[in-house]
């Protein structure tokens, strides 16, 4: 049984990268974190028991399934906004925006021209990720982000080894060819 | 991070544009290098969203310490339930064992008396059924007189 500084351990290597790979697939950082935060709650509630070995896979089966709550939900919401919205106007325009938000937490590279190729890059890269459908985008992410092998992978996906390998293949090409198309 | 780490970073984007360029680059390779920039960026988090995400895991963390908290007082709990259970049992065992004597030492004492009764009417002058005959009393009158 894993102690709780133990899955502190755990919770804190992997926390960013989940809350990225998250907010790649709803497009939306606040759902991003509320899912992350719900994923974190359930792997502490219901398999606290496990040892930490076991927790990588259980904590993305846990988060693959808490987006697709999402989705499910979000896909109920849409329909009565879209039966609704007639109704009232966007509340989008008058929310303020924190500025903190737009604060980058320490950024250790000074050099501009670095900065802005890197920067470019990325946000090339994120752009093909989310346009990547999302087996293909769950597949790349948890055998190369999450290094899981090919059979856990396929486990958190609920498919074949084959199925995986297939869709990492045509991720990496579609990331590929962005990457080219830019340079 | 140092200048000279970051004229490294730089070379290595370069190279990597170049080798992109080239069109060699495996497929593992291209994921190596996505995978690099994707970690690059994760640990470039806004301060609220780094903040958050400490929160959750403290949230989660502490959930977890209670659970094991109230793991280790249920293991007391049930080891007092466990106890006075016994006591209970204990008590309730002695209970059934006095209402045994109890009903033990009635039943012999009255088989004790019933003998007692009987050792008087085998030993009285008169037999018992001559005190259950109607003609007795008649028949005794008629003696005395």
């Amino acid at each position: 049984m894993a102690t709780a500084k133990e899955l502190s351990d755990f919770l804190e290597s992997i926390e960013r990268r989940a809350f990225k790979q998250t907010a790649y697939a709803v497009r939306d950082d606040h759902a991003a974190l509320d899912i992350v935060q719900d994923a974190m709650m359930k792997l502490a509630i219901k398999y606290a028991d496990k040892t930490t070995a076991e927790f990588p896979m259980l904590f993305q089966r846990i988060l693959q399934n808490t987006m697709r709550d999402y989705w499910r939900r979000q896909k109920v919401r849409n329909l009565w906004t879209t039966l609704l919205s007639s109704f009232g106007g966007s509340a989008e325009n008058g929310d303020e925006r924190d500025p903190l938000e737009t604060i980058d937490v320490e950024d250790g590279s000074d050099e501009p021209s670095a900065q802005l190729v890197r920067s470019q890059t990325i946000q090339l890269v994120e752009r093909a990720l989310e346009k990547l459908p999302a087996r293909q985008r769950e597949a790349f992410i948890l055998r190369y982000w999450e290094e899981l092998g090919v059979a856990e992978t396929a486990a958190v996906m609920g498919c074949s080894g084959g199925s995986v390998k297939t869709h990492c293949s045509r991720a990496v090409h579609s990331l590929a060819k962005a990457l080219k198309n830019k340079v | 991070m140092s200048t000279s780490e970051n004229n490294a970073d730089q070379m290595n984007g370069e190279l990597d544009r170049n080798m992109l360029e080239a069109n060699d680059l495996t497929e593992s390779q291209v994921a190596h290098y996505v995978v690099d920039l994707l970690d690059h960026h994760a640990q470039h988090l806004t301060a609220v969203t780094a903040k958050r995400l400490s929160v959750a895991r403290s949230l989660a963390v502490n959930q977890v310490a209670r659970q094991q908290t109230a793991n280790h007082s249920g293991v007391l709990s049930w080891l007092g339930d466990q106890i006075e259970h016994h006591r209970t049992m204990s008590t309730a065992v002695v209970v059934v064992a006095m209402l045994l004597a109890f009903y033990a030492a009635q039943h012999f004492s009255s088989n004790a008396n019933l003998e007692n009764s009987d050792a008087f009417l085998l030993a009285s002058d008169l037999p018992p059924e001559a005190y259950a005959d109607k003609g007795f009393d008649t028949w005794l009158v008629s003696k005395t007189d």
